[in-house]
């Protein structure tokens, strides 16, 4: 059996009274490239800010390579504390988890006040113990990579859209993470720069790495993935291999989604 | 009188008095307004972590507090500072300066507190969403990415703060705590010369604040964050539209 990297048990995510995640149990495996697709405000971003905690679930649990990480307890848990017959759970340190998780945004995100090169060494030089010099050359190493060295003491200031979704994907890298998740890393482009940060995701899905990709991108997400979900009203409604997640479609509301959006 | 004689007389003023007006006022007014705005920004910047506090009770104690400062007049609190708490507390025994220092800065911090917490929120919280998503920390990521940021939308505010605290310093006169505006009233008490008294003294002030003003526009605009483009959701719909598998 492959290894789960990610599992997430029955989580539920509200907004006052939203109910927008509505239960969702889902693993996603080691080397696994998982795309979500879905209807505008059907829960797919906050699904996928649930896994890294920048929303916190009141209600579900998720297993990062088999470490619980929302401290959420079912009632049957509650109970066994109170009745001693379970240990308290010790605190999660989410930090940790973290580093292990890179995310993309829609809006890129880069830091402004900071160099590409500087952008990059940041959280590598402050979280993971590197000196300058290893964290330099690792942040030259993955601009090469996505053909952004000639940038490398620019301001992010000064990078078109594209240039700058790269430079956030690799500033995620430069953490080694484990898993990458993406959130419509493209929505926010020029449509001429959306093939040059697809075509970076691609190479890096291509090394193994384990990927969650929220995207409108129709075919990319058939060419890339292992599995497709498509979400809506807040949970996973369908999902299957992308050939037949897009030629069988079965539930109405994944047919009626793919004959408004093919 | 005609503007001959205005003009002379204040020429006469300033050769006479100026040690009056820029040794003693402008030199007072100058210090009252660093320690009010440099003491001000102390404990402004307490104040605004206080209202940014996860505790209701705090954040509901500061924002009275900064809603009291803020909404009550400074000559009334230059009152209460000066004549009300002195009778109070006796034995603390501070001059009128020191008691017109106090009251500024305290009414500084207000000011400033908001001038912090705006300044702080207006960075994207995406900045903060990426920096945690690394793995920094809260600290690490106000340290190392919000108070960097912030610092450019907070650096003009404060010289705006000390533009106004400098020009209300003149409040302090009443109690007659040697500021410019107090060598006015020295001046014109001598001379009976008020008018070009007054001019004199509005004319200093304005040598300060003037340029001041100006710096303050030039760093805004050296400082101005790159604005980012907001993006557009039509985009999204219409890459859905034309995306074919
Ligand atoms: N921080 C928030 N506060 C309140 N409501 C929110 C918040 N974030 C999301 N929502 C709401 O939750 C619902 C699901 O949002 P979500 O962003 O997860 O949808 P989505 O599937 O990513 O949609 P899109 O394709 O537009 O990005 C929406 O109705 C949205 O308005
Ligand atoms: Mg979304």
């Amino acid at each position: 059996m492959e290894m789960e990297m990610i599992k997430t048990v029955d989580l539920h995510k509200s907004f006052g009274s939203l109910h927008v995640l509505t239960g969702v149990s889902e693993t996603i495996r080691k080397g696994e490239v998982v795309s979500i697709i879905g209807p505008s405000g059907g829960g797919k971003s906050t699904f996928l800010r649930c896994l890294n905690l920048l929303e916190k679930p009141e209600q579900g649990k998720i297993y990062f390579e088999g470490a619980e990480i929302t401290g959420n307890l079912t009632k049957e848990e509650k109970h066994a504390i109170k009745a001693g017959t379970m240990p308290k759970p010790a605190k999660v340190n989410i930090d940790q988890h973290r580093q292990k998780m890179g995310m993309v945004f829609q809006h890129f995100n880069v830091f402004p006040h900071l160099s590409v090169c500087q952008n990059i060494t940041l959280a590598p030089t402050m979280l993971k113990g590197k000196t300058e010099a290893e964290a330099n050359e690792m942040a030259k190493e993955l601009l090469s990579r996505v053909g952004l060295i000639d940038k490398l003491d620019e301001m992010p200031g000064k990078l078109s859209g594209g240039q700058k979704q790269r430079l956030a994907i690799v500033r995620a890298l430069a953490m080694e993470p484990d898993v990458m998740l993406f959130d419509e890393p493209t929505s926010a482009l020029d449509p001429e720069m959306v093939g040059e940060v697809l075509d970076v995701i691609k190479g890096l899905v291509n090394t193994g790495m384990t990927s969650v990709i929220v995207t409108h991108e129709m075919r990319f997400a058939r060419e890339v993935s292992d599995r497709v979900l498509f979400m809506a009203e807040g949970n996973i409604l369908e999902q299957n291999t992308p050939d037949q997640f897009f030629t069988n479609p079965t539930h109405p509301r994944l047919k009626d989604f793919l004959s408004k959006v093919l | 009188m005609n503007f001959a004689t205005i003009g002379s007389n204040i020429v006469k003023l300033l050769s006479q008095y100026w040690k009056v007006f820029l040794i003693e006022g402008l030199s007072n007014t100058l210090l009252l307004t660093v320690i009010a705005v440099s003491l001000g920004a102390l404990l402004g910047a307490l104040v605004a972590i206080l209202k940014m506090s996860r505790f209701k009770v705090i954040r509901f104690l500061i924002s009275i507090y900064i809603e009291v400062i803020r909404g009550t007049p400074i000559l009334l609190q230059l009152y209460i500072f000066v004549f009300a708490l002195p009778s109070l507390l006796p034995f603390l025994n501070l001059s009128y300066f020191t008691w017109t220092a106090i009251a500024l800065c305290i009414n500084s911090s207000a000011y400033v507190s908001e001038v912090f917490r705006s300044g702080i929120q207006a960075v994207d919280k995406g900045q903060t969403e990426a920096a945690r998503s690394l793995g920094l920390s809260a600290g690490q990521t106000m340290r190392k990415i919000i108070l960097p940021q912030a610092i450019r939308n907070i650096l003009p505010a404060l010289g705006n703060e000390f533009i106004m605290i400098l020009k209300e310093t003149s409040l302090a006169s009443t109690f007659f705590v040697g500021d410019l505006m107090t060598s006015y009233l020295t001046v014109k008490g001598a001379t009976y010369l008020g008018f070009e008294c007054l001019i004199i003294v509005g004319m200093i002030y304005l040598c300060v604040t003037f340029p001041l003003s100006k710096l303050v526009s030039w760093f805004e605009k050296k400082m101005a964050n790159p604005n980012y483009k907001k993006h557009d959701h039509k985009r999204k719909r219409a890459v859905m539209e034309g995306g074919k598998v």
